[in-house]
């Protein structure tokens, strides 16, 4: 799949890597030593503050794919790949504006909190889980043969141990340190992320003598289809496709659990977001420089290096740090492709830890104790079987990366994730936050429209079917990559028609009054009571200590 | 009543702080004329800044879907219209979540305490009218009781 441009082991990438990850084991051990109980272990104790949420919800946010797949998709199809970071920066208004303060105020530990607080419980929270455990499943597997191919490519080990590693550490941080440690690991992981785009960004611009026109210049004269790299349409050839592909990236991010859930971990609404505004700082950041990578990639490389950068472009990244550090061969050629590699080794095990803990969440919050056991297990009984089921989680995800190996089809499923949380997540969570009438029965049919409706059109997108990028899909009629103009729109239909049609049911347990006025005032919201991990308390706020 | 054990802000856990409120008439509350001018007040930023992003955001794609020679266009030396506009883009996101947290800070905050405030002051003052002082100060279903004191 990748031409691996370290076929040896790369022993000064392990032994930066090994650092990365001392460092992250001495958190996840400070960490277990403060697990005293769900709000800990799915919270970090309402403890952090909102800058430390902003570089976690960015460390959480930034994956693989954005590091290394956008400046990729720059390097080989120019412009089209720069709609990519515009619009998963911009989806971060819609968070901003509609639901990081308002999940805050009435939520716990997950999206169930809020889409099942003033319905019928069960469903509600069942329908919610689906739709968590729908996108963080396709992301986490999208993730995990990812990391194989890229550690394998990068670094020299075996996939398989590639995956199996990247498992390991990813649920020994969940499973030990929950919340707290996967935090931490998020927040380093973002500095590595942003530290390195700094360099090698500074790297490229000296290269062509600071003046960032002539990158564009440079990266034109070196791709052999001229004018046509600085214009859209190389890689996004049907424009539907492409309004299709903002609809999926602006109101997907509203709706993946493991970015809403941490908002859960802040004290109050203001910390909620202050943390947005942190995050979209270093976020924003990231994506222009993206542009330095990827047009800098194109400008130092040149075609020369399309094939070296195997598919997707996925290397041009790393191998353009390697030129930049001197070429291969040299000390610093060798020393910033290490470094590349270790970020992104690092960039990998933040994301996966995030969607584990969000889909354990899911699992033991929602479906066991609230569905299952009616609310009457214990806290620690809760606990325990978010444990278990992050290992399951984590254990399916590993089988089922090393079961399909590294030629896996895993190119549509960071799409379909992002599809199914555009269209199921978030059309339930808004309305529910903002609609009186809604009830159980429409998002119920919401959700698992949206969730339908995304994976069917997923499947018979020309991506998919019948065989990867193929041409014009499974109906000639129907050839979009991305579903979001369609499913998005029959989520919130599935939630309208759900509604309109059912009985207007009883007020389960709250009324919509309820849920309005303390998700828009914090009156009686969670508090924040735990133990950061320098062992600092957290605040109470004024709003929340009434 | 199990029903009444499960929820969020569930009674289950012991840590968190989450008030219940009991006392409060959420209906009341809801209608009270300070929770009213906060909805007004955030909505009236909230509403017209959603509409823009989503407007400037959308006519981006679709110039970028449909438009590509005009995006290709240089401005000065080869930087084109497509890049300045998506740079735009970073710009808005950055402006609009500026300005609304100075907004949130200083006006819809100190709203939102108002709110809160008058919600809780009317629960109480209702709670011990309907059932009397002694009552008020031993509120033995305060933890897990949902009851509501509703105008009939």
């Amino acid at each position: 799949m990748t031409i691996p441009i370290a076929a040896d082991l790369n022993e000064t990438a392990l032994a930066i890597f090994a650092i990365v990850v001392g460092i992250t084991l001495v958190i996840t051990y400070l960490a277990s030593k403060r697990m005293t109980g769900a709000v800990q272990f799915y919270a970090a104790g309402r403890a952090i503050t909102g800058p430390q949420n902003g570089f976690a919800v960015a460390g959480d946010y930034m994956s693989a794919a954005s590091f290394l797949g956008i400046a990729g998709l720059i390097f080989l199809f120019g412009f089209d790949g720069f709609l990519y970071s515009v619009g998963f920066l911009v989806a971060f208004l819609t968070v901003l504006f509609l639901l990081s303060e308002r999940m805050r105020n009435s939520g716990k530990f997950t999206i169930a909190d809020v889409l099942s607080f003033r319905m019928n419980e069960r469903p509600a929270r069942a329908a919610a889980a689906l739709g968590t455990l729908s996108v963080a499943g396709f992301y986490l597997i999208a993730q995990m043969v990812g990391a194989g191919v890229l550690i394998e490519a990068l670094v020299g080990i075996d996939f398989n141990l590639a995956v199996i590693l990247t498992g390991a550490f990813m649920l020994i941080y969940v499973v030990f340190g929950g919340m707290l440690a996967t935090t931490w690991v998020q927040i380093i992981k973002a500095i590595l992320l942003m530290s390195a785009t700094i360099v090698l960004t500074l790297f490229v611009l000296a290269e062509v003598g600071w003046n960032p026109v002539d990158l564009f210049n440079e990266a034109k004269a070196k791709s052999p289809e001229g004018d046509a790299y600085l214009k859209p349409g190389l890689f996004l050839a049907s424009p539907i496709d492409t309004v299709s592909l903002g609809i999926g990236l602006v109101l997907g991010t509203a709706g993946l659990p493991h970015i809403l859930m941490r908002f859960f971990t802040v004290p109050d609404a203001k910390a909620a977001r202050s943390s947005v505004m942190w995050a979209v700082a270093l976020i924003g950041a990231f994506y222009v420089m993206t542009t330095a990578l990827g047009f800098g990639a194109r400008a130092v490389l040149g075609e020369a290096g399309v094939e070296a950068a195997g598919t997707g472009g996925n290397l041009a990244a790393p191998l353009l740090a390697e030129e930049l550090g001197g070429g291969a061969g040299t000390f610093g050629g060798d020393l910033f492709l290490a470094v590349i590699a270790a970020v992104a080794f690092a960039t990998i095990l933040a994301v996966v830890a995030g969607l584990v803990l969000s889909a354990s969440a899911a699992m033991s919050h929602d479906v066991w104790s609230n569905i299952v056991r009616h609310g009457r297990d214990s806290e620690r009984e809760e606990v325990t079987v978010a444990r278990i089921a992050a290992l399951s989680i984590g254990a399916v995800a590993i089988f089922i990366a090393v079961l399909g190996g590294a030629g896996l089809n895993v190119s549509f499923m960071v799409g379909l994730a992002f599809a199914v949380a555009a269209s199921a997540n978030f059309p339930a969570l808004l309305l529910s936050l903002t609609w009186r009438r809604f009830n159980t029965t429409g998002a119920v049919t919401g959700v698992i429209v949206g969730t339908l409706s995304s994976i069917l059109l997923v499947i018979i997108s020309p991506t998919v079917w019948p065989g990867p990028d193929s041409e014009g899909g499974a109906f000639g009629f129907y050839d979009l990559a991305n579903p979001g103009i369609v499913s998005v729109p029959l989520g919130f239909l599935g939630c309208w028609l759900g509604t309109v049609l059912s009985k207007e049911e009883r007020r389960a347990e709250r009324s919509f009054d309820e849920l309005y006025v303390r998700s828009e005032t914090g009156l009686g919201a969670e508090a924040g009571t735990g133990i950061g991990l320098t062992g600092r308390p957290a605040g109470r706020t004024p709003a929340s200590a009434m | 009543m199990p029903d009444e054990e499960k929820g969020v802000p569930g009674p289950q856990s012991d840590t968190a702080g989450a008030e219940h409120h009991p006392e409060i008439d959420w209906i009341a509350a809801e209608r009270s004329p300070e929770f009213r001018e906060l909805i007004r007040k955030r909505r009236g930023f909230v509403l017209p800044a959603t509409i823009f992003f989503l407007v400037w955001y959308f006519g981006f794609i679709i110039l970028a879907g449909y438009a590509e020679d005009f995006m290709g266009e240089s401005i000065y030396e080869g930087f084109t219209v497509g890049y300045l506009l998506a740079l735009t883009q970073f710009i808005m996101v950055w402006g609009l979540g500026w300005l609304y947290l100075r907004r949130a800070d200083r006006a819809f905050d100190p709203l939102a305490r108002k709110a809160a405030e008058t919600a809780v002051e009317a629960g109480r003052k209702g709670r011990a009218e309907a059932e009397g002082p002694g009552r008020f100060e031993h509120p033995a279903d305060a933890g897990t009781g949902r009851k509501e004191v509703r105008p009939s």
